[in-house]
């Protein structure tokens, strides 16, 4: 994993949260520079992803492997299956549902990091 | 499908379904040996919250009355098992999601049984009333 990518990811998902939660508060349903935030997202977990399974085959001490691909392959499908169901519903609380897959995204990205850190 | 609260709360639901259904995998399939009730327990708290999660995203006669049995069996398992954490932690070595009343998940197993009744009643009301 490369640490200062998954900080960028963080901060990216906690912004993507943040900014469906206001909408959510605000009543109104979820925008489409809000779904442009969220390929940006996907993008960054999708690049992310790709590096890190690099990353651990070439690592020269051992990752719990299956945890840390598993949470990854998590990590890529929550956010667009967040997307879809959160759209599907056109009013506030789809924004509410689009704020709960972007800071679960933030979590899984922090669990990733502290596997990666466990490594043996 | 639900729309709504109901989406939010099916969602929430959703996020666990997988984390308990991913953790229980791991715990049964690696170390079931190593502490069976507690990985058990581990296993049928992920199938519960799979079952809430589908009954509460349809919404039909039938799916009400499962959702209910499922929030209920998810409110006695948390406590149970939250309690049976604390009393006796050496049965329970590996975190739950239901270990400890849901600590390690912010307490959000705790509160989501709740909820999910306080949906069921809200859509039991507009169902016999609306």
């Amino acid at each position: 994993m490369l640490v200062p990518l998954a900080g960028v990811v963080i901060v990216a998902a906690l912004g993507l949260a943040g900014w469906s939660l206001v909408a959510a508060l605000r009543g109104v349903r979820p925008s489409r520079g809000q779904l442009v935030g969220s390929v940006v997202v996907e993008a960054l977990l999708v690049g992310q992803a790709m590096l890190a399974v690099v990353l651990m085959l070439a690592a020269d001490r051992d990752v719990d492997r299956v945890t840390f691909l598993g949470y990854h392959l998590t990590a890529v499908l929550l956010l667009p299956v967040g997307v879809a169901w959160g759209i599907a519903d056109r009013s506030r609380w789809g924004n509410g549902v689009l704020a709960l897959a972007a800071a679960t995204e933030a979590v899984l990205v922090l669990r990733l990091l502290q596997i990666w850190a466990e490594r043996a | 499908m639900r729309s709504g609260p109901g989406r939010l709360l099916v969602a929430v639901y959703a996020v666990f379904a997988v984390s308990a259904t991913a953790r229980a995998v791991v715990q049964i399939l690696t170390k079931l040996d190593q502490a069976p009730v507690a990985y058990a327990l581990s296993g049928v708290a992920a199938l519960v919250y799979v079952i809430a999660t589908v009954s509460l995203a349809r919404s039909t006669a039938r799916s009400f009355r499962v959702a209910l049995g499922a929030v209920v069996v998810e409110l006695v398992g948390v406590l149970a098992v939250g309690a049976l954490s604390v009393v006796d932690p050496v049965a329970f070595p590996d975190e739950t999601v239901w270990s400890g009343f849901g600590a390690g998940y912010g307490y959000v197993p705790l509160v989501l049984p709740v909820l999910g009744l306080l949906w069921l009643r809200h859509v039991h009301r507009t169902t016999v009333e609306g």
